[in-house]
């Protein structure tokens, strides 16, 4: 590992430009009891954009509302504020996933298709297997790869001894490590809490390649594990690594999921992810 | 139509074949992600081509049906991958792969080239003129 790398690694993650002011102002509303709809509104007022992307994603097939959503107070009458919450991150996230990231080799608005996707596959997963739907398994699939954004010029610049060390067998991640003293899990991770994001959520990001690693096994890390696993898999958002990540047994075990779930699921991500990418892009656009 | 490129982009352990008529200079590619359209009859019916078992019986159907002759057919298969580890509910590509194998099989039908497995994605460039076909996975370029 070369010196002064990591250090290198870790200022670019402080100066990483965080999501806009207005998006990380409403989770901290969604999350205090005291606020109020009006409140959010008013907050919205002033970005257009997010307002019109929050509207597509609501009134999308996907979503399922039998009623047309034209307002934001009706968005949040109707979804609840935690769902809310959901749409405000996928719509203030997609300008910063959208861009191309060099090392994996993914082109323009490939990441962001697959972190779509990662987070329709949990779901259904989710579904599939009868776990009460928690927001925040999309939120946490949607997030998984930001360290990809950081972390992409170093494995750019060292993708042959990244090659080398994963050529003895060891998954992509762990090869980053050996290269690098990091991974894009570890430094999506770290992003994520210097945005002051909910703990969850950051171990989530931090440990989706492994599950295992994690003190406490939780459902929702298994959940994104396997739906990113998935998604490289069918091919959307795999990059110049290839599929050279190791799916944990462990995981699938304790979700208890079986090869015809994971199969259906498969079928049914594409077309959902998709919908709700070609979405978020046309309004952000 | 003659000199048209059809290019498939991450196969991951999606399958990729190429069926071409080198005299009535046509071919067809299918991209199918799953092996058995039981998984999703819905789905099968409005996309026959996602799945290998609906998808290659229909491949060689619109073949036949613009002129194709099986005799003079030249196929080719790419693709299913699979990620690290021994997990064996995610060998799907290994599972495209054996139910592609038994229906070509089933229809006296050989593989002339294949390039599948590992842990690469691959992308294909299917030339419909000759038939060539280009397969690029990372930094490497190879002709199947």
């Amino acid at each position: 590992m070369k010196q002064g790398r990591l250090d290198d690694i870790i200022s670019d993650v402080r100066s990483f430009p965080s999501m806009s002011g207005t998006a990380l102002k409403i989770l901290k509303l969604i999350d205090d009891p005291e606020s109020t709809a009006s409140k959010i509104e008013e907050l919205l007022r002033y970005d257009p954009g997010i307002t019109a992307n929050i509207l597509k994603l609501t009134n999308s097939a996907y979503f399922g509302l039998s009623a047309r959503i034209g307002s934001i107070r009706q968005a949040i009458m109707l979804l609840g504020w935690k769902r809310l919450g959901k749409l405000v991150v996928t719509s203030c996230i997609n300008a910063i996933l959208d861009k191309p990231v060099p090392g994996y080799d993914l082109p323009s608005g490939e990441l962001w298709r697959h972190s779509i996707a990662v987070s329709v596959a949990a779901e259904l997963l989710a579904k599939e297997l009868d776990i009460t739907a928690d927001d925040e398994i999309f939120t946490a699939a949607l997030l998984h790869d930001m360290g990809k954004l950081v972390l992409g010029n170093y494995v750019k610049e060292d993708f042959q001894a990244i090659e080398t060390a994963a050529g003895e067998g060891i998954p992509f991640q762990a090869a980053e490590r050996r290269v690098l003293g990091t991974d894009h899990a570890e430094v999506g991770a770290r992003l994520l809490e210097s945005w002051s994001f909910p703990k969850s959520l950051v171990e989530s990001v931090r440990w989706h390649h492994e599950p295992d690693g994690v003190e406490k096994p939780r459902t929702i890390i298994d959940l994104v594990h396997v739906a990113n696993m998935l998604c490289l898999m069918i091919g959307i958002g795999v990059g110049r690594e290839g599929l050279r990540y190791e799916p944990s047994p462990a995981a699938t075990r304790r979700l208890g999921l079986k090869t015809k779930q994971l199969e259906l699921v498969a079928s049914q991500t594409l077309q959902w992810a998709n919908e709700l990418s070609d979405l978020s892009e046309t309004s952000s656009r | 139509m003659n000199g048209d490129v059809v290019v498939t982009h991450a196969l991951g352990s999606c399958l990729g074949l190429m069926v071409h008529d080198p005299v009535a200079r046509i071919g067809g590619l299918l991209h199918a992600m799953l092996p058995l359209s039981k998984i999703n009859p819905q789905k099968a019916e409005a996309n026959p081509y996602m799945f290998v078992d609906t998808g290659v019986v229909k491949l060689f159907k619109e073949i036949y049906r613009l002129g194709g002759k099986k005799s003079r057919l030249v196929v080719k298969a790419a693709g299913c991958g699979r990620p690290m580890g021994n997990n064996e509910m995610f060998k799907i590509g290994e599972r495209n792969y054996t139910v592609l194998k038994k229906l070509l099989w089933k229809n006296n039908i050989l593989l002339d080239a294949e390039d599948v497995g590992g842990t690469v994605s691959r992308t294909v460039h299917f030339h419909i003129s000759d038939g060539k076909t280009v397969i690029k996975s990372g930094q490497q370029e190879c002709e199947l």
